[in-house]
């Protein structure tokens, strides 16, 4: 949770004492107070904070999905810290394409356009690179640059046709970029198929894949069986497309039309150049991650083979709030997490898809900044109410407590009482109703009354329902439920109805 | 059988083919509409028909009727859509984001809940499906007869479903909250109408019918849920309501088209085997997968210009009082 990286961050909007500078060398050396003027910019502490606040919240609504579906949420959260800290170069390692197509999509986030087919742009090329790679004999060092290049220009080129379709002929890129992404898929799995052109025949299976690539094309890992040299192109490509976004013109007219499209045309910024630009460097560096995946870790075009990398590459640009920088932390998170994914199902037998919840999670906080905000105010506020009560309200708390355990209670019950239809719904209901019980106490305690008056309704017909089923275990503790609601409802109603009077006699 | 018998049963099965493969679009092709006419991006229709299909097996399961199923389905396709309503109506978050957000979630909840209900990690066990339903008086008619022959009864509610939501997007007090919610919010406002609630209603709705269609993949085509079976078809679908120009008739035609154009492989597979002159067309199978993605691509870029509602996309904010 800590990788957010606070260096370099002083590169975007606020930090730009320089603005329009093109020499490399003063950006770094302007680097430095352009950090402090960032980190201590609220604007950047309050999206740091949101991003932190939203991935603890996803983490808890995780522990709760894990705890009801019957796993060890502890043991769970264990592996996975373990899991991720044990293995640095495979986070390193799954980190790297994470990066480009993360840099990708947030590119053309920046220019105001959705590039949902990364994925379309990663498969062209990583084929590219494979081609490359196993035909052409080149010595080593400028045979791997070769690839990359080719596969830049291949995904870029990839990326440049719904880049034209939207400017020209107003084509909706979320559409195009996610079609050409499905036809990508299909080309390359045919184009290494027995009726394509590079299917490898040399081995006895014949798997849609190509042959190995050169020895002279694969790029050299780092210190271990699994970081490679991938990883330099990945940060060098942070740098320069901080660069671009931030210190070149190009990089400004981008900005503006992602802004505000009419308002670039009218200052005199071409939109359809951009907006076609802005879709090809996100293609070329799409088509790098792939280029670097076969190059790297794959070292063979094998058909389908990527896991979702184009696809994960939006969740980073969003967690990294579309930031180069954020984008480095983000990808490197995620890549944790995948690691970590795997060790949680090896060993706490949780599996892996857990981390795409908890991706999800994130992602839905982060797309809400003003749900923590709200949380945030709905808590301050009920602080000040709970202090301007003459003495503790202990009914308020309780009933808190005791919606929440419900809850967990209800649901818990759920899964042991498999078997019986009515007693299953009935429990659900129960649990919802606690939800809501518990957000009501929170928010609005004009509604109090009645939501706790239903909830002890609920838990006595649950009672009742399981009585007559013969379930003697849940009887008892809805009953026990039932009864504590009912007498906190008596201290509520006590409370309200005096508050009543006296608002009445004061008016 | 006769030369003529053969082409007309290929026919048949050519556009049953169709007709299967266009259902579940059109159902959820339909349900962003409702979102998308109120204002509201919905890029979460794939993980809301992958939460339909998973909820209308685990239903279908849990009471052993299929029925109780296919309301599970539409239930839990509009709780899914109304966490992505809180995020992007209630909260003003950005609706694309949100939309990814509710994909990635659905997508490994539901395979989460495989290893959690069934202890598997692919599919489900077989569960009963919906009954297949046989029109007495379409039978004898030559080619519709073999149409209409043992379709599930999904698809009948999908063309009532398409009628229904035409008469409430244009004959209704509704349908016209919900368009305008989605041209001129503040003219919405205006007139008294709640913009968060129509938009809300509108949310939950296209998860519920993104539900369906789901539920048809899972308890209607089929008799079990696959891990991510829906394969791509929610968004498969936003580009048939986007090419369907946003209204009920257009999104109807264009989920046909698209269904057409997904059951192709299938179609040639079965003409390959009816005729060995077609049977080449087998190696280029891949290749033919790829047609209906291009054809999308270049008939949203040349046949026609679509119009999207006003002002999607940007959360409605109502002016400080006073």
């Amino acid at each position: 949770m800590t990788e957010f990286p606070s260096t370099g961050e002083g590169t975007s909007e606020q930090g730009t004492a320089k603005g329009g500078e093109s020499n490399p060398v003063g950006y770094l050396s302007g680097a430095p107070q352009a950090i402090i003027a960032k980190l201590t910019d609220s604007r950047f502490q309050k999206q740091v904070i949101w991003t932190i606040a939203s991935i603890i919240l996803a983490l808890l609504v995780s522990a709760v999905i894990m705890t009801m579906a019957g796993y060890d949420a502890g043991r769970a959260f264990a592996y996975l810290l373990v899991g991720a800290l044990r293995e640095p170069g495979r986070v390193l390692q799954f980190a790297t394409p994470l990066i480009l197509t993360g840099l990708a999509v947030a590119l053309a986030f920046k220019c105001g356009l959705f590039n949902i087919g990364a994925e379309g742009q990663l498969y062209i090329g990583s084929m590219a690179a494979a081609v490359v790679g196993f035909t052409i004999s080149w010595p080593y060092l400028a045979h791997p640059i070769l690839c990359l290049f080719v596969a830049a220009i291949c995904g870029g080129i990839y990326g440049l046709i719904p880049g034209l379709l939207l400017a020209y002929r107003g084509a909706h890129e979320v559409v195009t970029t996610m079609m050409l992404s499905y036809a990508a898929i299909a080309l390359t799995t045919w184009l290494v198929g027995p009726n394509g052109f590079w299917m490898d025949t040399a081995g006895s299976e014949l798997i849609p894949q190509t042959p190995l690539l050169q020895d002279t094309a694969i790029l050299p890992t780092i210190g271990g069986p699994y970081l490679h040299w991938g990883i330099f192109v990945a940060i060098l490509a942070v740098f320069v497309v901080d660069y671009l976004i931030n210190r070149t013109v190009l990089g400004y007219e981008m900005r503006a039309v992602g802004l505000n499209r009419d308002a670039a045309e009218y200052a005199g910024i071409n939109s359809k150049k951009n907006v076609a630009l802005t879709l090809t460097f996100s293609g070329a560096l799409a088509g790098l991650a792939g280029g670097g995946e076969i190059m790297g870790t794959y070292n063979r075009f094998i058909h389908r083979w990527s896991p979702g990398l184009g696809w994960d590459g939006i969740t980073v640009a969003v967690l990294g709030g579309n930031n180069p920088w954020g984008v480095l932390g983000g990808a490197i998170f995620f890549a944790a997490l995948r690691v970590g994914g795997n060790a949680m199902q090896m060993d706490a037998h949780v599996p892996i898809e857990m981390v795409s919840v908890i991706q999800g999670l994130i992602v839905l906080f982060v797309a809400a900044p003003r749900a923590i905000m709200w949380m945030q105010n709905r808590g301050v506020e009920y602080v000040e109410w709970v202090k301007s009560e003459e003495k503790l309200p202990l009914d308020h708390l309780f009933g808190i407590i005791s919606s929440l355990v419900g809850v967990f209670i209800s649901f818990g019950l759920v899964s042991a009482s498999t078997g019986n239809l009515l007693l299953s719904v009935s429990l659900l209901l129960v649990g919802v109703v606690a939800i809501a019980a518990f957000a009501i106490f929170l928010a609005k305690r004009r509604y109090i009354l009645p939501i706790f008056t239903i909830l002890s309704i609920a838990w006595l017909l649950t009672a009742l329902v399981s009585f007559f089923t013969g379930i003697l275990l849940v009887t008892v503790i809805a009953g026990v439920m039932g009864l504590l609601s009912i007498t906190d409802l008596l201290l509520l109603r006590r409370r309200y109805q005096d508050r009543n009077i006296v608002k009445e006699a004061e008016s | 059988m006769q030369e003529a018998d053969i082409s007309i049963l290929l026919i048949g099965i050519l556009l049953k083919t169709t007709l299967q493969m266009a259902t579940p679009l059109i159902l959820t092709a339909l349900g962003g509409m409702y979102s998308e006419k109120s204002g509201v991006v919905n890029i979460g229709l794939e993980g809301m028909m992958l939460m339909g299909a998973f909820a209308a097996v685990w239903a279908t399961f849990l009471t052993g009727n299929p029925w109780i199923g296919l309301v599970a389905a539409a239930l839990a396709g509009g709780l899914l859509a109304s966490t992505h309503a809180i995020v992007s109506v209630k909260f003003k978050g950005n609706q694309i984001v949100s939309g990814t957000g509710i994909i990635l979630f659905a997508l490994g909840f539901t395979t989460l809940m495989l290893d959690a209900v069934w202890g598997v990690a692919g599919d489900t066990p077989e569960v009963t499906p919906l009954p297949k339903v046989q029109l007495p008086f379409l039978a004898d008619i030559p080619i519709i007869g073999i149409v209409f022959s043992q379709l599930s009864p999904i698809i009948y509610l999908m063309f009532v479903l398409s009628i229904l939501s035409w008469f409430v997007m244009y004959k209704t007090p509704f349908g016209l909250r919900l368009r305008a919610a989605g041209e001129d919010p503040s003219t919405l406002d205006t007139a008294g109408v709640n913009v968060e609630w129509v938009r809300f209603i509108g949310v939950v709705l296209s998860g519920c019918l993104a539900g369906l269609g789901g539920a048809y993949l899972s308890i209607g085509f089929t008799t079990r849920f696959r891990k991510g079976m829906t394969g791509g078809r929610g968004f498969v679908s936003l580009a048939a309501l986007i090419f369907g120009n946003w209204a009920p008739l257009g999104v109807f035609l264009a989920g046909l088209l698209f269904g057409f154009l997904n059951g192709l492989p299938n179609i040639i597979q079965v003409l390959a085997q009816y005729n060995s002159d077609l049977a080449f067309l087998m190696n280029y199978i891949d290749l033919i997968a790829m047609i209906p993605f291009i054809l999308v691509v270049i008939a949203l870029a040349g046949i026609r210009k679509s119009r999207p509602p006003k002002g999607i996309g940007v959360p409605y904010e109502k002016e400080a009082a006073g």
